[in-house]
């Protein structure tokens, strides 16, 4: 019992320090407004130019504000366990009683917890400022444990890559390279049945599609249908990452002890 | 081993693996990135010694000697070569989680205060670490908030406090749970004399009220002599000193620093082994190497030239000796050391 208190005292404090960082906090909301401002007048125009939009475009507007609620509520750790490899900090916090990643999930969790609802507002209020509509209230309900969970997910995909560093010098292009893959394979901007079949075929061996595109998914083709098999492939992919970050930090400590802090 | 040892090492031995760059030819930089070389380097060769409980001992050497990495051995974040390691009877390497409950660790150089938040929440968070129970926590935290004078810090942000306040903080911080072990890594690197003062007496007196150890590495020679009674001095992976300050300052050099103050306006001295350290009207600073003259020789000289208003006889500052120290070490090596007998070095 004592073993989650403290990982629920990490949440606590993240999500403390998560609040005091006000700045940043509003920095995210009026991004993210703004975001949807601009996608909201740029699908308008295409639908006046007369291209075709499967889906209608006030659907696509509530699409991206699920997703990029998602997107920017996660905590992205990976460069904080950076600095902490390349100082040489990640070995003094290793003799606590206490694993390192999973304090540091616990404390993405934590900034999660207040990011969350604060954007979610964001979000409904932008998106509804922008299109004039809302879409069904069960969806909308839907969306939130399942966005929470694939936040979740994808904070423990970053304290993966941060990990990295183990063996890398500089795990940013990683980063880049797997936030563009996350964009694209994910389906953030457009939901997945535009894409060609081959991509969408490719982009479900990836969990990026589960993360961003199938929480989204419930405001164009509603969640009741979807949520079983969603519900499924993010348990498989929250197994993996976390069964991911596990075995990378076993490694890294390995390579440690062989390699030297 | 001995199990009553708080830290007990022997024939400790830990070499790194580390890449080599080919000399810089034109097709070097490809070569290197196809096949690397790799080289070991020796970190910590042979290194034994044994620590009492509630005994303050500084472990010093210059930079890259190896402590750093027998630190890393003893908390358990590194596996040593060969060699064996105890710690209040835990291997570390093997114990790691355990052994976290027994020791604390301050480094000058990092935090582990959340640099946002008030101290509060990290002494909260370190007590759910350490798995105090909330009376525990808050009677530890009234005790260390007295000792500390933290009462009007405690809930400031940290990222308001001086870096004195800042370290006064951490070191409470590494307290909480009471080790029985703490690790010192430069303490008070970066702070102003009276902050030093401070930190140094809070870390003696804290060690005398809980029976904690201290290992205390450090290049600020005021750190050993205020905190510790006992130093070791690692040398290219190596122990080639262990015993009390006092000793090292009396048997190694063997010298002597000479003030004094005179009638005359100048006095001067040709003895064997006198060299004049600093002069000015009526007063100069000698450096007498005992072994070679005797003190009582140059104060007899000095007085055969007239009489003298004040006369002052002290080691020479413990920097200059570390400093001898290093510089005559890195041209020889001692012979690895038996535990868990204090070694001197054979002069």
């Amino acid at each position: 019992m004592s073993t989650y208190r403290k990982y629920w005292a990490f949440a606590r404090v993240a999500a403390s320090e998560a609040a005091n960082q006000r700045a940043e906090l509003y920095g995210r909301a009026l991004f993210f407004a703004v975001i949807l401002g601009v996608f909201a007048a740029l699908w308008r125009a295409v639908a006046e130019a007369g291209m075709p939009l499967r889906a209608e475009q006030e659907k696509l507007v509530w699409y991206l504000a699920a997703t990029e609620w998602i997107l920017l509520s996660t905590p992205q750790r990976h460069m904080q366990i950076q600095d902490e490899v390349r100082r040489g900090d990640v070995a003094y916090q290793l003799p606590r009683p206490v694993s390192y990643p999973r304090a540091a999930l616990a404390q993405c969790l934590g900034a999660l917890l207040v990011r969350a609802p604060l954007l979610g507002v964001v979000a409904f209020v932008s998106a509804f400022a922008f299109t004039g509509r809302m879409p069904a209230l069960q969806s909308l309900l839907w969306l939130v444990p399942f966005g929470m969970l694939a936040s979740a997910i994808l904070a423990e995909l970053y304290v993966a890559l941060g990990l990295l560093s183990f063996w890398l010098t500089d795990a940013t292009p990683l980063y880049w390279v797997t936030g563009k893959l996350l964009f694209i394979l994910g389906g953030l901007m457009l939901p997945l049945e535009l894409y060609p079949r081959w991509l969408q075929r490719v982009a479900l061996c990836t969990p990026f599609p589960s993360l961003l595109a199938g929480p989204g998914g419930f405001l164009i083709n509603g969640a009741e249908q979807a949520a079983p098999l969603l519900a499924l492939r993010l348990l498989f992919w929250a197994c993996f990452s976390f069964g991911l970050v596990e075995l990378l930090f076993w490694r890294a400590t390995r390579s440690l002890q062989v390699s030297g802090g | 081993m001995n199990t009553a040892l708080a830290i007990e090492l022997s024939g400790l031995c830990k070499s790194f693996r580390v890449r080599r760059a080919r000399a810089v030819t034109r097709l070097s930089s490809v070569k290197d990135f196809i096949s690397p070389i790799s080289e070991h380097v020796i970190a910590v060769d042979h290194v034994s010694f044994a620590i009492q409980p509630g005994e303050r001992v500084a472990f010093i050497g210059p930079n890259g000697a190896g402590k750093s990495t027998t630190l890393k051995v003893l908390s358990g974040i590194l596996h040593p070569d060969a060699g064996t390691a105890q710690v209040l009877g835990l291997t570390p390497w093997r114990e790691r989680q355990k052994l976290g409950f027994h020791i604390g660790t301050v480094f000058g150089q990092r935090s582990q205060l959340w640099y946002h938040l008030p101290a509060r929440d990290t002494f909260e968070l370190l007590g759910h670490v350490y798995e105090l129970s909330p009376a525990r926590l808050r009677e530890r935290l009234k005790a260390l908030t007295e000792a500390f004078e933290l009462g009007p810090l405690l809930d400031k942000p940290v990222s308001q406090l001086s870096l004195g306040e800042r370290m006064r903080a951490e070191v409470a911080a590494s307290l909480l749970h009471r080790p029985r072990i703490l690790f010192l890594d430069e303490p008070t690197i970066g702070l102003d004399v009276s902050a030093k003062a401070t930190i140094r007496t809070l870390l003696e007196r804290q060690s005398e009220q809980d029976g904690a150890t201290l290992l205390l590495t450090s290049h600020d020679t005021g750190d050993m002599e205020r905190v510790c009674q006992r130093v070791i001095v690692i040398h290219t992976g190596r122990v080639v000193w262990d015993g009390s300050i006092a000793e090292l300052r009396r048997g190694y050099l063997g010298k002597k620093r000479v003030r004094l103050l005179s009638e005359r306006p100048a006095l001067s001295f040709a003895l064997p082994g006198v060299r004049l350290v600093a002069e000015a009207a009526y007063r100069c600073e000698l450096e007498v190497s005992v072994e070679v003259t005797p003190v009582g020789r140059v104060i007899a000289a000095a007085l055969e030239q007239g009489a003298l208003h004040d006369l002052t006889i002290e080691d020479p500052p413990l920097d200059e000796i570390i400093q001898a120290f290093y510089r005559k070490t890195s041209y020889r090596t001692v012979d690895p050391v038996p535990v868990p007998t204090p070694i001197r070095v054979a002069q």
